[in-house]
């Protein structure tokens, strides 16, 4: 994916004070036309500290050391959630904690509160007196990702002067103890065990009392202390890599690679947001909840080069659902969607994120006060790009998406017949939200990242058998751009009852189209034909559990679709002739 | 008669079909180039063949091997121009091929595009069928189901079929029934089953590497046959070879059944000829650039071996972005490869800007200044009018190049829209595909940790030579090599690979809930079908040399991973199972750090590779004059462009025949040889090596964007 960083293609634009990211084609192009700005770059280029090749080898050799921990971290995990559905972030701090780099797959929700969250827990362990083989861990909701299973660990790097910068990972892992439930707790001492920043080793020697507490809270000690262990040997990856940076390129590279790339995103962000007209934009979608409707609301207000997010008039937090999201990850989810639609192309870091705030009014549903229960936040936090699509359709019709059905999270455990446990988490995807000129995609994940885990697979770790997993007929909303498809999935057990919890979405509020296009089908939840309550349930042998997952929204009216791309629609099956109607054409027209 | 002692190479690509003929007596080698002929390209094997038998005075019949690289199947990918395909899986399943992995390739790309799939939803059929994780049956083959869709599947004009049922990896018998039946049916239907093509755990990958098996092998078999005819015809009876994509060789049978494994045959070709190289020369490490007619390829060699994977993306709908593209489980020499070569044409967008690529002009009409028809401006036309290819020297002279008609192309269609010059739009078309090619060389090499100041760039392909140096300069490498004949180096590779074939079988267990003998028969399953490769090859088991392989992908249990552990041939015979789970945790620890000696074992994963010995072949060392001067070589000067000096210069033409080991030429310098040229740019040293390899060693320090202004300022 490089082609668009590279730092010795020059944006051509006078007023640009960075070099850029374009693709290579357009700027020798642009250059070619003679856009006459070749001086004020020479001048430009020839002031930086760093040549263009030395920062592009560099910064592209950070993203690779971290694509290195993310391949390790996920080639020796133990559970599904990291090894298959990729729940995690890792990201390279410099010294100060500030975020410079990440693996180019990373959760990006998490990659916000690693550097924030690292910051605080320095505040408890002093940057100075940290050693090396210390490793740092908290889940606290307030500090971290706003809920318990989100480990973040933090691994300090030494260089031959000390101190060099920080892995932080963000991790979910299997299990944090607490009720099986996913929604219906009355706080967060309900939801496990909750880690203050704390030292998981100290100078290589393992804190045994932490172990033993966490061992004997936690429904699987072997998989999610085996994840743990797998963080940190990638972590020490990341380290190993890091000290060979500095071995070829002198001691303070890092560091001053650093400050220029901070530099140079921030004056990138800056540039995107000055081409959005100044004002103030509204939006505000519903979500499921529960039991309840939970209303978003979202003020942005666009001056210069910097943007307000402010979500007051947004729900109150709720006593008795999980359904809470904490502030930072209301930011985190706030700015993910900025960047989607303002600077896709530019790796991520810290330094794209100073020009954009987020406030929101303490004790509602996005800024939880604690001990609130968050367990089940992505039922809230999910949800708010679609309230900021809907506010900035206006002015970025092109860089906005309708709502997409999101993911539902599976989970299923019990016991083998030799008597030894098992657990498999399994996050399907619904459809895609269109885009202007694009349909939706059919089931992938949006807002977060993830892959399915194959069928085979969860046989081979279960007593689950998978009887089907299809593309919804009418799922995806109509429009002139069609919503993606979402799926169905059918499971049995076989000879042993398994336990089943799911969290689905969308059930009641359709992921909403734009611009005049149609919410996509809401999702269905049934056990053997009848409604599944949504609290853990024993699936007996021979019973089903199905699973329809909502689709994407579509956008633009439905009537200006193409015909041929609604005849080869029916042709192929995603819509019905009988839904054909509702893109103002009859039955008979498209059969 | 004597003995046939000739290896014959020929690698078919886009434009240009490669040959190379290899005396293994002398170590004397025969090369030439033509065009290829896409609508038969057969005809153009039997072309380029008959100068190099005249030159080397040989015929068919002393030719003791004949491999064969080539670029359709890719081709046929990336084009989908493969046969008609339908699925048939297991009931409930036939849209695991679309719905893919669901992850995004890119998380903050709202526009993002998912590759065309080679099936699409109304060829996708399901049948009653169900094994366990096991195997074992749960629902029994429906097969008058399998029976009533054959009507079905003509009456849709459907030519290939993939069948992928689910853990058809641990039991292929419903597979094979069904295969059976519709095979009687049909007799004329392509069948490719996921237990015979990619028998791994997985669904989606599996399904989606025998979807594309089924996708070309139609037209990889009609081509083959038509290409083992034409060299009857010119009394070559042996067999032919087929490169394949993991670096070995195997016999045409083997290759009609798994067409797939022949995916970037010709350029892993090129890999394995650049490692040959790097043998004779000494240099364990590289990056490979072969940039031809149609594209480039770049590879990078670490201690003599190429990087390798067992998964291969075909046709990335982002280009350099991994996940855009088809998934194909198929042991591979990885390399990038991006459309930018030779005829790669350029265009105005609608934004007003400069593009390269990825369209070819191919062998026909061919870039302007081939004279055949081509009036848009492509690579080769601009390196005419920026000197660096002579117009009455292409192809040592065979195919004279027109250069008012690149200029008039170049003018046309880049210069008035743009408002500049036709040598303009030339330079700006030069920088462009070279910006192209350096992106996706970052991309590469970055991918891999390392650092491209360490390594020399390789270069060979008719494009290679007279890029090389402004990529190797603006990534601040070593310099670039040259090989002697680099315009057909991947023939090369071609006639020093040996026949070797890999395989894979998913058998998913813990090592401590399993008997050896069981696992003993998958191995020797697969050896014995190895074997057979060769035997096909002409190669009997008991011939000295020949090796078999095992490894097995191994995991602690629980683990979402593995990793692949090499079985001493001690240890497979002990069939220790304890010994193999030693060798695992050993493995982990070394790999990662650490390992989980408490957890049991998990296999998921045997392979085995079996493979013939390679053959002895070595180049012949060329004669030193004791000259270090190159001026004896020199055959004349012409003005040259070069982006460093902003303008053209009056540059030293050298001819590469008569540069002998020893001689050294200060850039800039043109060389030229019959299949390719080779631009040395003002800020290389050119040094010649016993074998008559080029190093051009770079020695001022690029300046990276001064480039860009001075072209700027021209």
């Amino acid at each position: 994916m490089w082609e668009k960083y590279t730092f010795d293609n020059i944006v051509m634009r006078p007023d640009c004070l960075i070099l850029g990211f374009t693709r290579s084609n357009d700027t020798i192009g642009r250059l070619f036309k003679k856009t006459a700005v070749a001086a004020h770059i020479t001048d430009k280029v020839m002031s930086l500290a760093h040549d263009a090749v030395s920062l592009w080898i560099q910064w592209s050799r950070l993203i690779s050391i971290m694509d290195e921990v993310d391949v390790a971290l996920v080639r020796t995990s133990f559970s599904t959630i990291v090894g298959e559905t990729r729940d995690f972030a890792v990201v390279l701090l410099d010294a100060e904690a500030r975020s410079i780099a990440q693996s180019q797959l990373s959760s990006p929700a998490f990659t916000c509160s690693l550097p924030s969250a690292t910051r605080r827990v320095l505040e408890e362990f002093p940057r100075e007196a940290l050693r090396p083989g210390d490793v740092l861990l908290t889940n606290d909701p307030w500090i971290c990702h706003g809920h318990l299973p989100d480990f973040y660990v933090i691994v300090p790097l030494f260089g031959p002067t000390g101190l060099i910068g920080f892995v932080a990972t963000a991790a979910h892992i299997s299990d944090i103890g607490g009720r099986l439930d996913e929604i219906e707790a009355r706080d967060v001492y309900e939801e496990g065990l909750r880690i203050p920043p704390s030292l998981l080793y100290e100078a290589g020697r393992p804190n045994r009392q932490l172990f033993d507490i966490l061992r004997a809270n936690i429904r699987y000690p072997d998989m999610v202390l085996g994840d743990v262990d797998a963080i940190i040997g990638a972590s020490r990856l990341g380290e190993a890599r890091l000290q060979e940076f500095l071995g070829d390129y002198g001691g303070d590279a890092f560091a001053a690679a650093s400050e220029e790339i901070l530099r140079r995103s921030e004056v990138a962000m800056r540039n995107a947001i000055r081409a959005i007209p100044d004002g103030t934009y509204r939006g505000s979608t519903d979500a499921d909840g529960y039991e309840g409707d939970t209303h978003l609301e979202v003020r942005i207000d666009v001056a210069g080069e910097e943007v307000r997010l402010d979500y007051t008039g947004s729900a109150r937090q709720r006593a008795g659902a999980s359904i809470n999201s904490v502030l930072n990850v209301t930011h985190a989810h706030s700015l993910y969607a900025l960047k989607c639609s303002l600077l896709p192309d530019l790796p991520n870091n810290e330094g794209l994120f100073r020009p954009i705030s987020t406030t929101a009014e303490e004790g509602s549903i996005v800024n939880a006060r604690f001990p609130a229960p968050v367990k089940a936040r992505s039922k809230t936090s999910y949800h708010l790009h679609n309230a900021i699509y809907q506010a900035l359709a206006p002015a970025l019709p092109r860089a906005v998406q309708a709502g997409s059905g999101s993911f539902w999270s599976l989970k299923c455990f019990g016991e083998e017949a030799d008597g030894s446990r098992f657990a498999v988490h399994v996050l399907p995807n619904g459809g895609r939200g269109a885009v202007r000129g694009m349909d939706g995609s059919a089931t992938v994940a949006f807002p977060g990242n993830g892959t399915i885990t194959p069928v085979e697979v969860i046989e081979n770790l279960s007593p689950l058998l998978v009887l089907e997993r299809s593309l919804r007929q009418d799922s995806g909303g109509a429009g002139e751009y069609r919503g993606g498809l979402g799926q169905t999935i059918r499971i049995t057990a076989r000879e042993r009852p398994v336990m089943v919890s799911v969290r689905p979405d969308k059930m009641l509020h359709a992921a909403p189209g734009l611009d005049g296009g149609s919410p996509g089908a809401k999702g269905e939840l049934t056990l053997d034909g009848a409604p599944m309550a949504l609290r853990p349930t024993r699936l007996e042998p021979g019973k089903e559990l199905a699973l329809r997952l909502p689709g994407g929204g579509g956008i633009g009216d439905p009537r200006r679709r193409d015909p041929d791309a609604l005849a080869h629609d029916v042709a192929e099956g995603r819509v019905s002739a009988a839904a054909a109607a509702a893109y103002g054409v009859h039955a008979d027209e498209v059969a | 008669m004597t003995d046939p002692r000739f290896r014959l190479g020929f690698d078919i690509g886009g434009t240009f079909t490669d040959f190379v003929l290899l005396d293994r007596t002398t170590g004397e080698t025969f090369l030439n180039k033509c065009l290829t002929t896409p609508d038969d390209p057969s005809r153009a094997v039997l072309e380029g063949l008959s100068p190099l038998f005249e030159k080397a005075g040989a015929g068919g019949s002393d030719v003791e091997i004949a491999i064969h690289a080539t670029t359709l199947i890719t081709n046929a990918m990336i084009e989908r121009k493969g046969a008609k395909t339908a699925l048939l899986t297991t009931e409930g399943f036939r849209d695991v091929l679309e719905m893919g992995t669901e992850v995004r390739y890119d998380i903050y790309d709202l526009f993002l595009e998912k590759p065309p799939l080679l099936v699409p939803r109304s060829l996708r059929f399901e049948v009653a069928e169900r094994l366990d994780k096991d195997g074992r049956i749960i629902t029994p083959l429906d097969e008058a189901a399998v029976r009533a869709l054959a009507a079905e599947l003509k009456a849709n004009g459907v030519e290939a079929l993939a069948i992928a049922f689910l853990h058809s990896f641990r039991n292929p018998a419903h597979e094979e029934r069904a295969a059976a039946i519709l095979a009687e049916l049909l007799p004329d239907l392509s069948i490719s089953t996921s237990g015979a093509v990619a028998p791994e755990i997985r669904e989606y990958e599996r399904m989606s590497t025998t979807a594309a098996n089924a996708y070309v092998q139609p037209i990889t078999r009609a081509y083959l046959d038509r290409i083992e005819e034409r060299l009857a015809e010119i009394d070559y009876r042996r067999r032919l070879y087929l490169m394949i994509s993991s670096g070995g060789i195997a016999g045409a049978q083997t290759a009609k059944a798994f067409p797939i494994r022949m995916l970037e045959s010709g350029p892993t070709a090129g890999v394995l000829a650049a490692i040959f190289y790097g043998r004779q020369m000494g240099i364990d490490s590289m990056v490979t650039f072969d940039m031809g007619g149609t594209t480039a390829k770049i590879a990078v060699v670490k201690n003599y071996e190429p990087a390798k994977s067992n998964l291969f993306e075909v046709g990335r709908v982002a280009r350099f972005k991994k996940g855009s593209g088809l998934p194909v489980k198929i042991p591979m020499v990885e390399l990038i490869e991006i459309g930018a070569g030779g005829g790669s044409i350029a265009h105005v967008d609608q934004l007003g800007l400069l593009k390269v690529g990825p369209e070819s002009s191919g062998a026909m009409p061919g870039p302007a200044s081939y004279g055949r028809g081509g009036d848009r401006p492509t690579v080769t036309d601009a390196n005419l009018v920026l000197g660096y290819l002579d117009p009455a020297y292409f192809l040592g002279g065979a195919m004279p190049l027109d250069l008012e008609a690149a200029s008039m192309a170049l003018e046309a269609r880049l210069g008035r829209p743009l408002d500049l010059t036709a040598e303009q739009a030339a330079a700006g078309l030069f920088e462009v595909v070279n910006q192209n090619m350096l992106a996706a060389m970052k991309v590469h090499i970055a991918e891999r940790g390392e650092d491209p100041r360490k390594f020399y760039l390789f270069a060979f392909g008719g494009a290679g030579p007279a890029h090389a140096y402004e990529l190797a300069r603006a990534l601040q490498m070593r310099g670039v090599i040259v090989p002697a004949g680099a315009g057909a180096t991947s023939a090369m590779g071609l006639v020093t690979a040996a026949v070797s074939f890999d395989y894979a079988r998913s058998f998913v267990t813990r090592l401590d809930r399993v008997e050896w003998p069981a696992l003993q028969a998958v191995f020797d399953g697969m050896a014995s079908e190895g074997l057979a490769v060769l035997e096909e090859a002409g190669i009997p088991e008991d011939t000295l040399g020949v090796r078999v392989e095992h490894r097995m992908d191994l995991r602690h249990k629980g683990q979402g991973h593995e990793v692949t552990v090499t079985i001493p041939k001690a240890a497979f015979e002990a069939g220790s199972l304890d010994a193999l789970a030693q060798l695992f945790y050993a493995a982990h620890e070394e790999k990662y750090g650490h390992a989980h000696r408490n957890l049991a074992v998990e296999l998921i994963t045997c392979r085995t590779t079996v493979l013939a010995p390679p053959p002895a072949v070595s180049l012949e060392a060329l004669s030193q004059d004791g000259a270090v001067s190159g001026e004896s070589a020199r055959k004349g000067t012409r003005r040259a462009y070069f982006p460093e000096l902003g303008t053209y210069a009056q540059t030293p033409v050298y001819d590469r025949y008569r540069l002998r080991p020893g001689m050294n030429l200060d850039g800039p310098a043109i060389i030229e040889e019959r299949e390719c040229t080779v631009v040395a740019g003002p800020s290389a040293k050119v040094r010649i090596d016993p074998y008559g390899s080029l190093f051009l060693d770079i020695t001022a320090p690029a300046a990276a964007d001064k480039e860009l202004v001075d072209a700027e300022r021209d």
